[in-house]
């Protein structure tokens, strides 16, 4: 045994298997605990040999990234290691998320809580743009709330570094709902505002309660965002109509967004309408949000420890959780989510479109990358 | 708030204090800039009651001091007020103003047969003082959020009381009104800003109002309709001991006790499901009152001191000529511009990760030293 399967193995013996709490396509959860302390955590066991390819792309992108990412609205990646042929991710455990907490109706949200929430995600979202991680694929239920309120970015698998000047990115990537239009119309060279659309999406759907801008394919997402916010012009975005995938879906007249946010406050109005800026290049960014007068008007935004939390626990037993296994499930935030509060998210076409676009991914990943 | 004297005077139309007053709203009244209270729109007459409508003062003693005529002369006598506040009766008024603007018959100001206003509190001081302070109010609409700290906001609530007292009691109105006019020029976006923000509040109110009304209607609902079915159940009840009483052949007693038994069972099974709906109101409330527990704090942009150390590096204003980027700083289609990369965010990603880590110690050393170097890692990370 050489030193490197020693260290290994010491690392292994560390962290203890409960129970599993969820499978998605190419990994399986586990609730866990390390051995010395007992703190609660998740192991996620990753398949290998699985793909023709090696190891899945999204694992790569997960381990890259979140070993390089400490924050406090970040999950954290505790360790790695391997065991047979399979690859382990040991990530803090988180027991419910933002989706979960939409979904229940139970709960009222007060202005100030949403107004916590957001300062969260833009931290954290800050946090990685700083960092030159473009994230991709942000959405409620990738959002992770921790026992203490503390709302953590999860599901690295689909995140890049920003890529270097006239480097191509796939635009497959961010689940419908929170895509942005550059990415709906094909754009190839794109940056950290495609996130901030996605933190829009979120933005509104916390105020809304459910999905602001939900679109049934590619066309009709597109079609879905004009009629929210009016069909944009060369003016509102220059260059929109040389974007590869471009094609006119007719003329939508914009709506004040106040007709539809009819008790939201002017100051939330205007952040809103910075994040669902159409020209990329002006939509507004991370650290500027962060600085906008919404988060330091009246009411302060609510301490973590006393935003509303979801009343069922994942308590249930473990037979239940597998019967509902999300078997679609397109990266490894570390959940278990149950039929009912699962929405229906990755048409099987586009399941197939992304798992190529990994693939092509893949084999075109910069060569500069650290 | 004005001396009861003093409008005593204005009544018996004393003009010797207001005389020179009036020589100058003469002038005034040719230049547009200045013109102040010639329309209701300014100064707005009467008071609203809930209704919307304008509650008229009236009385038995009411006399026109114009032609004298009172309300045993004239019993559908109407007095009005001018923006100068004096009072005068309609048919007055018509006489003097219908062919246009004429010289008030009290104070000699210029006057417009629209500008009169209904009268609603007996005191003229009291009805101008509400005018001013509503025109006011509408301005000087800052809140306590404005301002750094409660010092300033004090400042500025003393101001606003000093301006209203010069525009009631006609001390230095032309300043006092350049002061006014400075006010809004200056604040004009705060302004606007505070009044959609009064009106959204007012529209929460609104809102929270109607889902409260709507949610006690359907408790209503759910009541009546439970009513209605225990009604029912007893009917029921009723006509199944009867049956029974006529098809089985057991002892009649146990019969009807044993039907009853059932009843009560059922209609526990029922109030024990009965819906339990926590209108929203309440929740909010509790949630409210929880609050008091762990105190919000206000918001911190970020929590670390990353971006303290600007100034390490220039970013050039008009970009640079790197063989790296020409194809995006050419983008003859405009695809790059459209998608949004930036060319820029590349170079201060460049320019970070050189200057990263300049001016730190080294790794090794005392332990928090090592700690403020982890801390700066994230720093280091950038390829």
């Amino acid at each position: 045994m050489d030193a490197v399967e020693k260290a290994n193995e010491a690392r292994q013996k560390n962290w203890i298997k409960d129970r599993k709490v969820g499978e998605g396509a190419y990994a399986v959860v586990y609730q866990g605990r390390e051995a010395t302390t007992g703190r609660k955590v998740a192991v996620k066991k990753i398949r290998v040999g699985q793909f023709k390819d090696g190891l899945d792309m999204s694992a790569i992108r997960e381990v890259k990234y979140l070993r390089e990412l400490k924050h406090q609205n970040v999950i954290e990646l505790l360790d790695v290691f391997s065991s047979k042929t399979n690859l382990n991710l040991v990530l803090e455990f988180l027991d419910s998320d933002l989706e979960m907490i939409i979904k229940d109706r139970s709960l009222v949200f007060l202005p100030a809580d949403i107004k916590s929430w957001m300062a969260m995600t833009f931290r954290g979202l800050e946090f990685c743009h700083r960092n030159w991680i473009l994230h991709r694929d942000l959405k409620p239920n990738n959002l992770l709330i921790a026992s203490d309120g503390q709302l953590k970015i999860a599901d690295f698998g689909l995140a890049r570094d920003f890529a270097d000047p006239g480097y191509k990115m796939t635009c497959q990537v961010i689940t419908r709902w929170y895509r942005p239009p550059e990415l709906l119309y094909g754009g190839r060279y794109y940056g950290t505002a495609v996130d901030i659309w996605s933190v829009g999406c979120i933005f509104a759907e916390l105020m809304l309660r459910i999905p602001y801008l939900p679109g049934e394919s590619d066309m009709d997402q597109i079609k879905t965002i004009f009629r929210a916010l009016g069909t944009p012009t060369e003016e509102d975005w220059p260059g929109h109509t040389k974007l590869p995938d471009y094609v006119p879906v007719g003329q939508f007249p914009r709506t004040p967004l106040r007709d539809l946010f009819t008790a939201a406050s002017a100051d939330t109005l205007n952040l809103l309408n910075k994040c669902l800026i159409y020209e990329p290049r002006k939509r507004i960014s991370a650290l500027d949000a962060l600085h906008h007068p919404y988060f330091f008007a009246l009411p302060y935004p609510t301490h973590p420890s006393k935003l509303p939390k979801c009343s069922t626990v994942l308590n249930r037993p473990l037979d239940e959780v597998d019967a509902n296994v999300e078997m679609n499930a397109t990266g490894p935030g570390v959940k278990a989510t149950s039929k009912g509060l699962k929405r229906k998210l990755a048409s099987p076409t586009e399941l197939k479109a992304r798992s190529i676009a990994r693939r092509l991914d893949f084999s075109k990943a910069p060569p500069s990358s650290p | 708030m004005t001396s009861r004297n003093n409008v005593g005077g204005w009544l018996r139309g004393k003009t010797i204090k207001k005389a020179g007053a009036a020589s100058s709203s003469n002038t005034r009244s040719s230049t547009p800039q200045q013109v102040q209270s010639t329309s209701t729109t300014v100064f707005g007459g009467g008071v609203k009651d809930p209704s919307g409508r304008v509650s008229e003062f009236f009385s038995m003693d009411d006399q026109c001091p114009v032609c004298k005529s009172d309300r045993y002369l004239n019993p559908k006598l109407r007095l009005l007020v001018s923006s100068c506040y004096h009072k005068m009766c309609e048919s007055c008024i018509d006489r003097l103003f219908t062919l246009g603007p004429a010289p008030c018959p009290i104070c000699n100001k210029i006057l417009r047969k629209l500008a009169f206003t209904p009268q609603t509190f007996e005191d003229l001081g009291v009805e101008k003082e509400v005018a001013v302070r509503r025109r006011i109010a509408k301005e000087f609409n800052k809140r306590r959020e404005d301002f750094p700290d409660l010092r300033f906001y004090n400042d500025y609530l003393e101001e606003v009381e000093d301006i209203t007292f010069n525009l009631i009691n006609d001390i230095d109105i032309t300043e006092t009104e350049a002061r006014v006019a400075r006010y809004r020029l200056e604040n004009s976006a705060l302004i606007e800003l505070n009044l959609q923000r009064e009106e959204a509040y007012v529209q929460q109110l609104r809102d929270q109002e109607e889902t409260e009304r709507r949610e006690r209607e359907a408790r209503a609902q759910e009541l009546r309709r439970e009513e209605e079915e225990e009604r029912e159940e007893r009917e029921k009840g009723k006509r199944e001991i009867i049956d029974k009483l006529e098809t089985s052949n057991k002892d009649a007693a146990k019969v009807v006790a044993k039907t009853r038994a059932n009843a009560l069972k059922r209609s526990q099974a029922r109030s024990s499901s009965a819906s339990q709906l926590m209108s929203s109101s309440r929740l909010l409330r509790s949630r409210a009152a929880q609050s008091t527990n762990v105190p919000d704090v206000p918001h911190v942009p970020l929590q670390d001191n990353y971006y303290a150390y600007e100034g390490k590096f220039v970013l050039r204003p008009e970009g640079y000529l790197d063989f790296l980027s020409e194809a995006v700083r050419k983008d003859r289609e405009g695809i790059m511009r459209g998608g949004g990369y930036k060319v820029e965010e590349a170079w201060e990603r460049a320019l970070r990760s050189a200057v990263a880590a300049l001016d730190l110690p080294p790794l090794s050393g005392l332990p928090n030293q090592t700690s403020q170097s982890e801390q700066e890692g994230d720093a280091v990370m950038v390829s």
